[in-house]
């Protein structure tokens, strides 16, 4: 296949709107190649999208779906002769997803947050999402097997269990959500700091964080841990993003790359003490990651409209469900975790959500480099996924913000710096933010970029960026990326124009991670005296088996993979 | 002002999708097209003339000005009138179910019974029934958080359960019996019952339910004066405690049980 002409951003490779052809062979990226030619004349072509932060799969997933038929019913589409019927909105259908993902233009997205308890369950929907690879990040923040190894001091017996966690849930990285804090909400309460001790266990938030960073590291993993701060979504909370984030700063990368992501970062910006003096700390925070660079984060954008909220912070879903009135599901997961589902409304006239919107935005423009924040809104906590091209026009254009804030409440403007910030993304920064960058700080070699050899995941949209003014135009900018002329997916075109041409089965990324055999077999007794004392299954049934990934691509990480060598 | 006179060719053994019929997608189009427009019966699209005969003077109208009369046996027709916003229909038998549903505006009346989901979510306008109707009378449907919120519903007859769960605002008025838990989440709506009922208003937060006739009272109800409405005496209640309610709850006869 020969993609003739379009005007191609591949920041990972140095190319910035430079109009060139691309060549694919066997669903890769090629020097020359021959076939079937797509005229991409003057057209906007990038990789694929891969969206780091999503969650699309599995047990709360799917729990939103069953506390929300009202929600099913918005997004219905009746099957055709390629597509199966889609349902939902902030809660679609598997089917629904992949579909939409591939409309947009993205290929590649990973569930944010899986229990090695549930795994099986999220690889039996990612399975079901056709066209698009994927991964499921794996929680390990509040595992009575982490927080006895972190209180032991036992870091090779740490770095064997993630590993052996990892395996189990055939899961790609470590996710930390709101450490202590799940299990603290086992008895009704949380954690309300950093150093603030988890019952029974005598081990602090710090310690867990630390101790799973510094594990992560010793396992070379390709993706760093994957945090979910402490006291999220509460007023005042950017002090806790601050002392995480210096807590990290000392600790050696096992690979080129982040040693914390800081996820759905919005969430975590915010000052005050109380929602009546409720304020974005979002300049505070980006002048950190201005100045420091072991960090990365995605902005969990929020948007106005219907949003479900699903995490394993149970404590804080509980909170949602007693400000809102709304449903509520909560969750205990043994000894890994808790988790709450709350569907939301955000409303432009709440003067707490049009605080939240900006601060999102703020931090993806006052962040002077954007390979260190990814674009999200945390699909469905801020807002679907399907509205990414919003979140776009908003950083592309600065007088669509200003018409957007001039419907809000006027204490946005003293609440927030957003209306004072003059910058709008480029197109290279649009591209890094939700193609380039993913794929760097996930650790996907073969993503994110066009060079030889990567998958050929490319997308094509209807815009000229040569002629087109993105800002003054944002309305066609929304319209385009919503909807992308050609998106090709492992070498063959998946969707044209919106409509679904073929439906090719995505891979799933696990990595398996080798440790040194003796620490594996210290871990082997205390884990069959825990299934035998504790869990509600078997030792034998419990890792997910490989039937249930017939299409799993393993990255090899530990002691397969050599260590960083020190640079004089 | 244009008459558009609708008939079942047989009698249906499976239930007819037919949303295309309200004055809103008629009243522009001419004979020809409104023949040709499509509906689905079980997983079978037809077009309307498959299924209907069509009688229609070739004028067009605005849909405030059209009337849309059905005779024959329409109890397997669903959604008749489905979000119409101005304009009449007049089903001289029975209705299907969801009939009226999201409508906002125009009148819809129905000479014999309404089956379940009669107007719910309804916005606004007017529905009435002149026998019964089913279950969830101006409800939300399925996990909707507001039901009914606006316009007028007239039963003569009686209704069955969940008579307007989750209503939001607008007034409903049963001349018979309502049957279990009716303005259940009633959030601002109003709701008359001539007949009894059985466990009115649970987790009411606002609005009113009145029941002239007797019901069974949740002991979540604080227990108010006594009023007296056109001559005759109501035990006012408040509540739903449960849920912190400020809803009013109006009983004739309590059932003491």
């Amino acid at each position: 296949m020969i993609i003739k002409g379009g005007i191609v951003y591949d920041p990972a490779n140095g190319i910035f709107g430079e109009e060139m052809d691309l060549f694919v062979d066997k669903g890769r990226m090629v020097e020359q190649a021959k076939g079937e030619e797509i005229d991409a004349h003057g057209l906007l072509v990038m990789p694929g999208g891969v969206d780091a932060h999503s969650h699309i799969a599995g047990k709360k997933v799917n729990t939103g779906r069953i506390m929300r038929p009202d929600d099913s019913r918005l997004g219905t589409e009746p099957r055709t002769g390629t597509c199966r019927p889609s349902t939902g909105y902030t809660v679609p259908n598997c089917y629904a997803i992949g579909y939409r993902y591939a409309r947009m233009g993205y290929t590649t997205a990973f569930e944010a947050a899986t229990p090695i308890l549930e795994a099986r369950h999220t690889h039996e929907e990612l399975e079901e999402i056709p066209i698009i690879d994927k991964g499921a990040l794996t929680l390990f923040g509040n595992n009575w097997q982490v927080m006895e190894c972190i209180r032991n001091n036992d870091m090779d017996m740490l770095a064997a269990y993630m590993a052996w966690g990892l395996r189990s849930a055939r899961g790609y990285g470590v996710k930390i959500v709101n450490p202590g804090g799940g299990e603290a909400w086992g008895f009704g309460g949380n954690v309300k700091g950093l150093d603030d001790p988890v019952p029974n266990f005598d081990v602090t938030p710090a310690e867990i964080i630390r101790g799973l960073a510094q594990a992560n590291e010793m396992l070379r993993l390709p993706h760093s841990i994957h945090l979910h701060l402490n006291n999220l979504g509460k007023p005042g909370n950017y002090n806790t993003a601050i002392e995480t984030l210096d807590l990290l700063k000392d600790i050696r990368p096992g690979r080129m790359r982040q040693v914390v992501h800081i996820t759905h970062m919005q969430f975590s910006a915010y000052g005050g003490s109380s929602w009546r003096d409720f304020e974005s700390k979002a300049p505070v925070i980006a002048d950190y990651f201005n100045s420091h660079h072991h960090a990365t984060m995605d902005m969990g954008q929020l948007l106005f409209g219907s949003a479900t909220t699903m995490t394993a912070d149970a404590p804080l879903e509980y909170g949602n469900a007693r400000l809102t009135h709304n449903k509520w599901s909560n969750h205990d997961i043994e000894l890994e975790e808790s988790s709450g589902v709350v569907p939301m409304v955000y409303s432009r006239k709440m003067l707490v959500n049009a605080v939240q919107w900006a601060v999102g935005l703020e931090l993806a423009l006052l962040v002077a480099d954007p390979w260190k924040i990814l674009m999200t809104t945390d699909h469905p906590n801020g807002s679907p996924f399907v509205n990414y091209p919003e979140v776009i026009s908003l950083l592309i254009s600065k007088p669509k913000r200003d018409a957007e804030m001039a419907l809000m409440h006027d204490q946005v403007q003293n609440r927030t710096s957003l209306s004072g910030i003059e910058r709008e993304l480029d197109w290279t920064d649009i591209v890094i933010m939700t193609r380039a960058a993913p794929a760097r700080i996930l650790g996907l070699q073969d993503k994110g970029h066009l060079g030889p050899g990567a998958d050929a995941d490319i997308t094509i949209y209807n815009l000229m960026p040569e002629e087109l003014d993105a800002s003054q135009n944002h309305d066609l900018v929304k319209k385009a990326l919503a909807c992308a002329k050609y998106t090709i997916k492992g070498g063959a075109v998946v969707s044209k124009d919106g409509q679904i041409l073929s439906t090719p089965p995505g891979r799933t990324f696990w990595v398996d991670a080798a440790v040194p055999q003796d620490d594996a077999d210290r871990l082997m007794p205390e884990l069959e005296e825990k299934f035998a004392k504790y869990y509600s299954v078997q030792l034998s049934n419990y890792a997910v088996q490989d039937a249930y990934l017939p299409h799993a691509q393993v990255i090899r990480a530990g002691l397969s993979v050599e260590s960083l060598k020190e640079v004089a | 002002m244009r008459t558009i006179i609708m008939s079942p060719k047989k009698d249906f053994r499976i239930s007819v999708e037919a949303e295309v019929i309200s004055p809103d997608r008629l009243a522009l189009l001419d004979i020809d097209q409104i023949k040709k427009l499509a509906v689905w019966q079980g997983n079978r699209q037809h077009i309307l003339s498959d299924l209907f005969t069509v009688e229609s003077d070739d004028s067009t109208a605005t849909a405030g000005d059209t009337t849309v009369r059905l005779t024959g046996d329409f109890s397997k027709v669903k959604r008749i009138g489905e979000g119409m916003t101005a304009g009449v229909i007049e089903v001289q038998g029975s209705a299907g179910m969801h009939a009226g549903n999201n409508m906002s505006g125009g009148l819809l009346s129905i000479a014999e019974n309404a089956d379940d989901w009669l107007a719910r979510e309804m916005r606004g306008g007017k529905v009435v029934v002149m026998g019964d109707a089913g279950n969830y009378v101006g409800a939300g449907y399925r996990g909707e958080k507001c039901g009914m919120r606006g316009g007028e519903i007239e039963v003569s007859g009686s209704v069955g359960a969940y008579l307007g769960e989750h209503i939001c605002g607008g007034s409903i008025r049963i001349g018979g019996n309502a049957g279990d838990f009716a303005g259940a989440a009633n959030q601002g709506g109003t709701i008359f019952i001539e007949g009894c009922s059985y466990l009115p208003g649970a987790e009411m937060s606002k609005g009113t339910i009145t029941v002239k006739g007797t019901a069974k009272v949740l002991p979540s109800f604080q227990k108010m004066e006594v009023v007296q409405i056109d001559g005759q005496a109501y035990q006012k209640y408040a509540g739903d405690l449960v849920d912190n309610g400020k809803g009013e709850l109006l009983v004739g006869s309590v059932r003491m049980v």
